[in-house]
């Protein structure tokens, strides 16, 4: 594998499509979901909201 | 209308993925995004209606991380954060492998495994990968491309002799075996 400094040189995929349907391709989706899905669904932090929120009021007022 | 604020607040999801990708922490990632939506209120009158708001938003994530690593350097090197922080639901029946899996993730540079992430989590595609991500469109298919092929490789087993993972993984593989024919239960090996 050509690897240089940060790895950046192009060494593209065959296909422009993102999905990988190898049995290695599928299970890794399946386990990259399980990994990260639950925190996308969590709950947004009031604190958080808060911020968004009273930035909106500032900027409308 | 859709207005800044309402797009904000719809793309924390996807924001949280982003940096949980980058960070490997919870509660890193937590900070992050905040910190994030703290730049992106401030440079709010930067942003031009009707550009790409999700890709603006990923940048200005991905900005203060590499930000704040480079604060940090000095007295922390972002490879000590244990690999466990992924780890997810204890009790899953693939737990051993998603262990697996999250201790690899954590081995991959944080640029192919936020792009790799961003793509097969979030279902993006390279052009908007790219654009979120502020690189060529090839630069982010060899990204994804990569992280995959290193993925499988350690997956797999194609690993060198003295590889600091798979030694972990066989001991923990080893142990989960051992409870399990002792009639143990193994999820604590996990924890």
């Amino acid at each position: 594998m050509n690897r240089g400094p940060g790895g950046e040189q192009p060494d593209p995929p065959n296909s422009d499509a993102p999905e990988d349907e190898t049995a290695f391709g599928l299970w890794l989706r399946r386990g990259l979901h399980q990994l990260f899905d639950d925190v996308a669904n969590e709950p947004i932090p009031e604190e958080l909201l808060r911020l968004i929120e009273d930035d909106r009021d500032k900027t409308q007022s | 209308m859709t207005t800044f604020h309402s797009q904000v607040i719809a793309i924390l999801p996807k924001l949280r993925v982003q940096a949980l990708s980058l960070t490997r922490n919870r509660a890193a990632a937590e900070d992050l995004v905040q910190d994030a939506v703290c730049n992106a209120l401030a440079a709010q009158d930067s942003f031009i209606p009707g550009t790409n708001f999700s890709a603006w938003m990923h940048r200005i994530l991905r900005n203060r991380f590499i930000s704040d690593l480079r604060k940090r350097r000095d007295t922390t090197d972002i490879d000590d954060v244990p690999a466990a922080s992924f780890a997810t639901n204890p009790t899953h029946e693939d737990n051993l492998a998603l262990k697996d899996l999250s201790m690899a993730l954590s081995r991959l540079p944080a640029d192919q495994r936020e792009a790799l992430v961003m793509v097969v989590v979030q279902g993006m595609s390279y052009e908007a990968l790219a654009e979120a991500t502020g690189c060529a469109v090839g630069t982010a298919k060899s990204r994804v491309f990569r992280a995959r092929r290193q993925l499988e490789a350690w997956m797999t087993g194609d690993l060198p002799a003295n590889d600091k993972l798979r030694v972990k993984v066989s001991a923990l593989r080893a142990a989960m075996d051992a409870r399990q024919r002792s009639g143990q239960r193994g999820e604590d090996l996990l924890g």
